[in-house]
């Protein structure tokens, strides 16, 4: 969707809703899925990984960009989420075995910022990779 | 119980404001059509006579690459005068920039003497106002190093007569230098390719960065130029701009570049400066703000976000004490819901005040992939600007309390290891 505003660079976007709507209807399966996953209807996990799919829907999938490599980056970066929120589950299984609670309570205390490094880093990531497709593109407009 | 309680919910709803208040910016950045703006070979039929002022205090290792650079700018010379203001320098500044008024005869220096000169960038202004003889007044840091034709593109949007001032776009000149270049080029980015952009696109308060940047003389003489008490003397010089009636315009095409500091320590000062500044702001102007007539109401809510904006660390680690302390005494079942905002508060409070998404969008506009890879990092200026804005808060608390009225004016000193990166 190289449009010639986008290759003007100074003149705004126009967002691809296509693409918008294709991602809202995966957004809401995956969130669902998570749902069904995991356990005791954790919020504070939910909410990490609904923002993290909101964040995807709203700023990275009405960016130019082709659509299975957007599709392939919210997936894998759900399998990222989901990762960490199995080693987070699996330390506090591990501390409620030594009958602590201590990890639970350090865990939700520091719980913004261990959310905060996967869903920045894997964002950023991809937002890497479609800013280099669109400078791929452009390179081949201008030659 | 009930009181913490409503705190942390005030709090949780303030940082949620400026949650969307910042991802509206990134969608305007995004998608919002602008006018193309006129191009660098078109000649503005607008030409005022125009004086750049230059305050510089111990800048021999930068003075002569921005003095050279202001002999290559395009704006025709009969129209234009550069006033070095050598503020009680202690080192060669003042005699590289005779040199230059030697060769030059636009460029003209003024001494500030030891005995009450070198006491910060204000007064160094106001000394260098009364030697101006332009319509249009800008002001550059010694560090800067502009495009040719930034003074037609930025004098171009003083055709309207509402607008005061104008500021441009800064990037980092020795962005590859270190760790802490890049994440200030990257805090840089999202500052101005989306958040002034937006700003200036949504008719929101435009903020005067002190630099790069210029006004009418009219209206600085009618506001009788700049308060040495303030610390960010740009942001004050903002408010006062706006709540005189007029306008702040942002050019996104006048691009200049600056020497970023290189260090933490350097970061630290800088920083603590600028918190500091915006702190006193805060409470000079936020009434005025909120019951100007000037102002619409946009204007007035945005202009009491951005007067806040370095109480937003405080508020979300505030909000993350209350919101551990509220769940662990007493876990009720809307705290779970409440609690969820708290990592959302660390997400749009990252970086230079400006959220993570903002910061990587401004990089994407601007064709910078591999920057983005350290967008995750800026989580360690966040943390720091926490310590910086606490301790702002308390400096300025405590100055309240003992009377004083000056604050020591610290500089940022430039090495010119940005001139490695001009060709």
């Amino acid at each position: 969707m190289a449009s010639k505003e986008c290759r003007l660079g100074h003149l705004g976007m126009r967002p691809n809703f296509f693409h918008m709507a294709v991602g809202s209807v995966l957004v809401t399966t995956i969130i669902f899925l998570h749902l069904q996953l995991i356990r005791k209807f954790d919020l504070p996990a939910l909410a990490a990984i609904g923002f993290f799919n909101l964040l995807f829907l709203f700023l990275l999938f009405p960016l130019e960009g082709p659509l299975l490599r957007k599709i392939v980056l919210l997936i894998a970066g759900n399998h990222v989420g989901a990762l960490w929120y199995i080693i987070q589950l699996s330390f506090e299984d591990a501390f409620l075995f030594l009958n602590t609670d201590l990890f639970k309570i350090i865990a939700l205390i520091a719980k913004p910022l261990i959310d905060f490094v996967w869903i920045v880093a894997v964002w950023s990531l991809s937002l890497s990779v479609l800013a280099s497709y669109r400078i791929r593109m452009e390179r081949l407009e201008k030659s | 119980m009930q009181l913490l309680s409503i705190a942390f919910m005030g709090l949780a709803a303030l940082i949620t404001a400026y949650l969307i208040r910042h991802y509206l910016f990134t969608l305007v950045a995004l998608y919002h059509k602008k006018e193309a703006p006129p191009s660098s070979s078109n000649k503005t039929v607008y030409e005022p006579t125009v004086s750049v002022m230059i305050p510089a205090h111990n800048e021999e290792q930068v003075i002569e690459r921005i003095l050279q650079r202001m002999t290559e700018l395009t704006y025709p010379k009969e129209k234009f005068e550069v006033i070095v203001i050598d503020d009680a320098s202690t080192d060669k500044t003042g005699e590289k920039a005779k040199t230059f008024a030697k060769n030059y005869s636009f460029i003209h220096v003024v001494h500030r003497d030891p005995a009450y000169g070198g006491r910060g960038k204000p007064e160094a202004l106001n000394r260098g106002l009364k030697h101006v003889s332009g319509e249009i007044i800008y002001c550059f840091d010694a560090d800067y190093y502009p495009q040719r034709d930034v003074i037609e593109k930025l004098t171009a949007c003083f055709i309207n007569p509402k607008v005061g001032a104008v500021q441009g776009r800064v990037t980092v000149l020795n962005e590859s230098h270190s760790l802490v270049t890049r994440l200030v080029a990257l805090e840089r980015t999202g500052g101005y390719r989306v958040d002034q952009f937006a700003r200036n696109e949504l008719g929101l308060i435009t903020q005067f960065g002190g630099t790069m940047g210029g006004f009418r003389r009219s209206l600085i003489e009618r506001l009788r130029g700049w308060d040495p008490d303030m610390l960010a003397e740009d942001t004050d010089l903002t408010f006062r701009i706006y709540l005189a009636g007029y306008k702040v315009k942002y050019v996104n095409d006048a691009d200049c570049y600056e020497e970023a500091v290189e260090n933490w320590r350097s970061y630290w000062r800088q920083r603590s400066r600028w918190a500091k500044g915006h702190m006193q702001c805060a409470f000079r102007h936020i009434w005025s703000v909120l019951w100007s007539r000037n102002l619409r109401l946009r204007e007035k809510v945005d202009g009491f976000l951005l007067l806040n904006i370095y109480f937003v660390p405080l508020f979300a680690v505030l909000a993350w004490i209350l919101g551990a302390v509220l769940f662990l005494l007493q876990p009720p079942g809307w705290m779970n819901l409440l609690w969820m905002t708290v990592p959302i508060s660390f997400y749009s409070s990252v970086g230079n005040f400006a959220p993570f998404f903002e910061v990587g969008i401004g990089a994407y506009l601007d064709g910078r992939n591999r920057i983005c890879w350290l967008i995750p990092l800026l989580l360690l200026t966040f943390m720091l600007n926490i310590l910086i804005c606490t301790k702002a808060l308390i400096d300025l608390c405590l100055s309240k309390i003992t009377g004083k009225k000056r604050h020591k004016w610290t500089k940022t000193v430039h090495n010119g290891n940005g001139s490695h990166y001009i060709k």
